[in-house]
């Protein structure tokens, strides 16, 4: 019986063969690399002639005068984005999936992906003249309605949700796509069943729509949960400048002027091992939460 | 796409002024290696340069058979080719084969800026698959010399350097060989460049001065009064208050525009090293001077002179404003009329811009201050069998053999050959040169006394004398009363201050410098937009000092006093 | 949906909705708006920040100076080239890997393992250097395999798409099985032709990452010839550093003001992706048709 098993699950093995292989080469091969993160690497001397220094690289960090300011900005715009980047996409969704007319919901679905596409060194430039307390239209549409002009990107209180609107404003639309996908997958005879039962648009929403996304969006959390430390580096450093490193110098900005100066591949690779290692922790903690709780392998 | 030619054309004058310049030494250097090539043309190739040393040495010798060399190699931005030539086949590769013997193929080329090839280079280098020959920065040539990874040049360099070459070498007292130099050895040959070609001066709109009936600034207090003017008094007369008085981008200190001619107005000198009283280097960031800088600026931001909100402009924002006729005053580098000013007078026929050597807030004339020049260096691979091919390179490219080959630095429609040499460094004065030729001519009228080349660039700099605005910014850089007609003042005056350090990164750099800049900007910026009371910059000095400023000096101290001996 | 009577407060919901996409749709499209503006304006009035949503000093310059640079056509081939046939690796890839994952630990019990073993990927890496190295390590540098091979397994799709596979009735396979169908039967027969509207959201996935990854193209390609074309457009867009110019990068001044050409690029270069979407929308509404069928 055993062996049957075994014999009828083979072909599973070698579907899985051609990717595992792969991934050894180029991702696991590759990660012999973290010891650079405890040494002082030298590129000329590699990975094995390199000096070992410990935790000196992370001790190098930690000494920076303002480590724990740039590690606080990092927590909070990133996290800010991971929920907001979460629900702002399945509200859009399901406010398309009540959109009856075809032409107007594709026509939607098309144009709300383009940002996804600008650089932000293009959308940079047009965000400081937007935003301008001065001129900026958004201020100006502010002061219609009676309020003091922003300085959404000078001022520390307001610098970090700029980023976090922008932000998710550019890669909403992307979201919307896989969630869109997933309504589709949401069988009709539910639907069916729920008007008999004499359910109008909103319950149907809360008991058949929302639950059948429960499963993909916590996936989605979860394997956004990695990005809990990555604030987005291009956003930042096109948007940033001294008067708002009080609250908008992120980790990466911060390496990469440690960088800047010399080549420092010892500091970025602890940087990335640090990151890597409170990805790791979240994700297989939110793993383990949801298989206990709901009883639901997310992968 | 008239201005990408005419910019094009101002780099091809300068070499071909460059070139020329030099061929009076060239001719009894010529002489010379004619006469002594057959003889070494076997040598190198039988082994290592030094057991060859005592044979006949010559610095444009052919390699017979031929050698090859491998490089690496930026293609920047600007660079184009002819149909059917690449960097792999053109002018250059053929010279270097038949004059030299020297095969050149190029391991990789990276297109882009600066800082993209040196994300190459440095994956190539931490791959150990580097090149044989290639352009590095000071930070990898520290590293490279200390992993060992290239080749001592001592015992080729001073050998095979041509008359002309010597000359360009140790025009600057050697310095420039000093920061190429580790524990007394000669790791690399720097690219030689200009320390007058980025120094600041002060840009005025003299259109708005004459229509404002303002003198032109002689001292900071003229500077003040401009500016203030400039903002308040609606120059463009467009019935808002939308101009501004000073320039100033989120990075206080750029090319266009930059403070630090602002702040040498003052006698202060950020980011650089300076000697105190005592005989001794201190950093120029946290003298008194600064903090009366720093205060007038405040004043300044406070009066509504400077844009409210240039703590997040960078310099192409702050370009629009100049280029939309809303600034009327900034201090920056000798270039800026080719941009951003060009693109103005191209919208706003009326804008006239001139330069002003540098204002001073006392009796003392302002010294404009100018950073340590060289930037680059080119290497030689350890263990490549030829070290003195880098210097035989080095050699030809400032040779008669460039010097009378128009197809070697520029074609007609503006594609610049010499970008395709594997080494460079020019005549720190080649762009003074060709004012003083240039402006000499217009100002008489009379090209006759210019070589074709220069007559090409009179010709084109007499478009604008004819009513043609095309050629403005070249004019206002090289034409009469321009740019470097206050390079020249400087020069003459001795208003020139020149950083004091120049060797590789002390230790406490590589490890401080970011800290360091990012405190500097964020208390500079914030006592100028008057977040912080002007005292901050007390704090500022004790931080600098406690946060490894204080170690920096020691260092840097260390370093001059080694130089002295 | 059968046709009900509309409440008031349905209508105003209704119109509340129809406003707020719309907006949400305009605001989305300006940008793109404004780049093709800049791309028809001059130079000058580019540089000075004159142009908004039309184009100021109308030239069409930019485009007819694409035309004559050759770097632009090669650049867009190579990333055709990437995209077909890293989207096609990619794709069948997902695939395959993702059948033996969706299935449950009983059985298939090393799933998990495995599972962990390629999201292990995502989190942890060695860094630039050592991925370089690898690369090279493997004789693909420098060619196209470069750009496709070191992410030829993408961990975040597969993850997806067994997801999708998951929710498929376990009966089908079930049924399939009693019929004599082995894994591979099943798999094609009947999972990737029910995944549909899965399978066109990670190809979109797929072919969206593979054109825009410029850093690989930096990297690992020796020749600017062969650089995909958002390496290219990135080369074309960073800025030079104006504080170290030298009398030589003098005439490289004239690509600060190029804004409209790079704008021109940037459109050129975002156009044929636009494209991609709408085309791929048709395989979602399939979704809900082979939704149907399966009762």
């Amino acid at each position: 019986m055993a062996f049957l098993k075994t014999w009828r699950n083979l072909p599973l093995h070698i579907m899985i063969f051609p990717a595992l292989a792969l991934v050894l080469v180029y991702s696991y091969v590759p990660m012999a690399g973290i010891v650079i993160g405890f040494q002082n690497f030298l590129p000329g001397k590699g990975l094995f002639g390199s000096e070992w220094i410990g935790l000196e690289n992370f001790r190098y960090l930690l000494d920076m005068p303002d480590t724990l300011q740039v590690l606080r900005n990092t927590l909070l715009i990133a996290s800010l984005k991971i929920v907001v980047g979460e629900f702002f996409p399945i509200f859009v969704a399901l406010l398309l999936n009540e959109v009856r007319k075809l032409w107007f919901k594709r026509g939607v679905q098309t144009l709300i992906y383009l940002p996804y596409f600008m650089s932000w060194v293009i959308l940079g430039g047009i965000l400081i003249d937007i935003l301008s307390p001065s001129q900026g239209i958004v201020n100006q549409m502010l002061g219609w309605i009676g309020f003091e002009p922003v300085y959404f990107l000078g001022s520390n209180d307001w610098f970090p949700y700029t980023m976090v609107m922008s932000h998710v404003w550019k890669e909403f639309g992307f979201n919307t796509i896989v969630y869109l996908a997933i309504l589709t997958s949401i069988s009709p005879s539910l639907y069916e069943a729920a008007v008999i039962d004499g359910a109008g648009r909103w319950k149907q929403t809360l008991h058949v729509t929302l639950p059948g996304m429960v499963p993909i969006i916590l996936l989605m959390t979860t394997l956004s949960l990695g990005n809990v430390l990555n604030a987005g580096f291009d956003q930042i450093f096109i948007l940033y400048s001294p008067s708002v490193y009080d609250s908008g110098d992120i980790i990466d900005t911060l390496v990469f002027r440690t960088g800047l100066q010399n080549a420092q591949y010892g500091v970025a690779t602890a940087v990335g091992l640090f990151k890597s290692v409170v990805s790791f922790l979240l994700i297989s903690v939110s793993y383990i939460v949801s298989y206990r709780m709901a009883n639901y392998r997310i992968f | 796409m008239q201005s990408r030619i005419t910019k094009t054309w101002i780099a091809a004058l300068t070499l071909a002024l460059l070139a020329t310049a030099c061929s009076g030494n060239e001719q009894k250097d010529a002489g010379e290696s004619s006469a002594a090539a057959s003889p070494s043309a076997t040598a190198p190739a039988a082994g290592s340069a030094s057991a060859s040393a005592e044979e006949a040495v010559d610095p444009l010798g052919k390699y017979d058979p031929p050698i090859e060399m491998s490089f690496g190699k930026l293609i920047d931005q600007s660079m184009k080719f002819k149909e059917g030539e690449s960097i792999e086949n053109n002018a250059w590769t053929k010279l270097y084969e038949e004059k030299l013997g020297i095969k050149v193929k190029f391991d990789w080329t990276v297109a882009g800026t600066e800082d993209q090839y040196f994300q190459k280079l440095n994956v190539a280098v931490a791959s150990n698959n580097i090149p044989d020959s290639f352009m590095v920065n000071a930070q990898t040539l520290a590293k490279l010399a200390e992993a060992g990874q290239i080749e001592d040049l001592t015992p080729v360099f001073d050998k095979y350097l041509t008359p002309t070459t010597k000359e360009l070498y140790y025009a600057d007292g050697g310095n420039a060989l000093r920061a190429a130099t580790f524990d007394g050895k000669l790791m690399a040959i720097p690219n030689i460049s200009s320390e007058i070609d980025s120094t600041s001066m002060l840009w005025v709109r003299t259109d708005w001065l004459e229509k404002l009936k303002l003198p032109e600034p002689k001292t900071m207090d003229d500077v003040y009064a401009i500016s203030e003017a400039f903002a308040k008094q609606d120059p463009d007369g467009n019935g808002k208050a939308d101009t501004y008085g000073l320039g100033v981008d989120k990075l206080l200190w750029d090319g266009f525009p930059g403070l630090e001619g602002f702040f040498n107005g003052f006698h202060a000198y950020p980011n650089m090293w300076v000697p105190d009283a005592s005989g001794k280097l201190v950093s120029g960031n946290v003298q008194p001077q600064m903090k009366a800088a720093l205060a007038k600026l405040q004043e300044m931001y406070k009066a509504g002179l400077i844009d409210k909100e240039f703590g997040i402009k960078d310099s192409a924002k702050v370009a629009e404003s100049l280029i939309a006729g809303k600034l009327g005053l900034y201090y920056g580098q000798p270039w800026t009329p080719l941009w951003p000013m060009q693109d103005g007078k191209n919208l706003d026929p009326g804008m006239e811009w001139k330069a002003y050597p540098l204002p001073s807030v006392d009796a003392e004339p302002a010294k404009t201050q100018s950073l340590f020049p060289i930037k680059q260096y080119f290497v030689v691979k350890k263990g490549f069998k030829h070290p003195e091919a880098l210097v035989k390179l080095a050699n030809i490219y400032k040779s008669d053999e460039v010097a009378n080959n128009q197809q070697l630095y520029s074609s007609k429609d503006g594609i610049a050959f010499f970008k395709y040499a594997v080494t460079a460094g020019s005549d720190p004065h080649q762009n003074l040169n060709a004012y003083k030729k240039l402006s000499a001519a217009i100002s008489a009228k009379d090209p006759s006394g210019l070589s074709p080349s220069d007559k090409a660039g009179y010709d084109h700099i007499l478009k604008y004398l004819n009513g043609d605005n095309v050629s403005w910014g070249n004019y206002l850089v090289f034409g009469p009363g321009s740019s470097y007609s206050i390079i020249d003042q400087y020069l003459t005056d001795k208003r020139i201050q020149y950083d004091a350090f120049f060797g590789a990164p002390t230790p406490a750099m590589t490890e401080k410098t970011a800290a360091l800049n990012k405190l500097q900007l964020e208390a500079f910026t914030k006592i100028i937009m008057g977040e912080a009371p002007i005292d901050a910059f007390d704090k500022y000095v004790t931080d600098f000092n406690k946060l490894g400023g204080e170690q920096m000096t020691r260092e840097v101290n260390e370093w001059y006093a080694k130089q002295g001996k | 949906m059968r046709m009900q009577r509309i409440a008031p407060s349905r209508k105003a919901f209704l119109v509340a909705n129809y406003a707020f996409l719309c907006l949400l749709a305009v605001s989305c499209v300006l940008p793109l708006v404004y780049v093709l503006a800049m791309s028809f304006s001059s130079s000058s009035a580019a540089a000075g920040g004159l142009v908004t949503l039309w184009p100021v000093g109308f030239t069409t310059k930019s485009y007819e100076y694409i035309l004559e640079k050759p770097a632009f056509s090669q650049a867009f081939l190579v990333t055709l080239e990437r995209v077909a046939l890293g989207t096609a690796v990619n794709m069948f890839l997902s695939i395959l890997t993702a059948y033996p994952l969706s299935k449950e630990s009983t059985q298939f019990k090393p799933r998990t393992f495995y599972a962990w073993v390629f999201v292990f990927t995502i989190l942890f890496s060695g860094g630039l250097i050592p991925w370089y190295v690898t690369i090279q390590w493997t004789g693909i540098n420098d060619t196209i395999w470069a750009l496709i091979l070191p992410g030829a397994v993408p961990v975040f799709n597969i993850i997806l798409l067994l997801n999708f596979f998951r929710k498929l009735p376990r009966e089908l396979e079930e049924s399939a099985f009693i019929d004599g169908a082995g894994h591979w039967t099943t798999l094609i027969r009947i999972f990737v032709p029910l995944s549909m509207p899965a399978m066109a959201t990670i190809m979109l996935l797929t072919i969206v990452t593979h054109w825009n990854s410029w850093f690989d193209g930096l990297i690992l390609m020796n020749k600017p010839e062969h650089y995909p074309l958002s390496t290219y457009l990135q080369t074309i867009m960073t800025q030079m550093n104006l504080t170290t110019l030298t009398a030589e990068q003098m005439e490289d001044l004239a690509n600060v003001s190029d804004r409209t050409a790079k704008a021109a690029q940037l459109f050129l270069g975002a156009l044929p992706i636009l494209l991609v979407y709408p085309f791929l929308q048709r395989f979602f509404v399939t979704g809900i048709v082979m939704g149907s069928v399966k009762e």
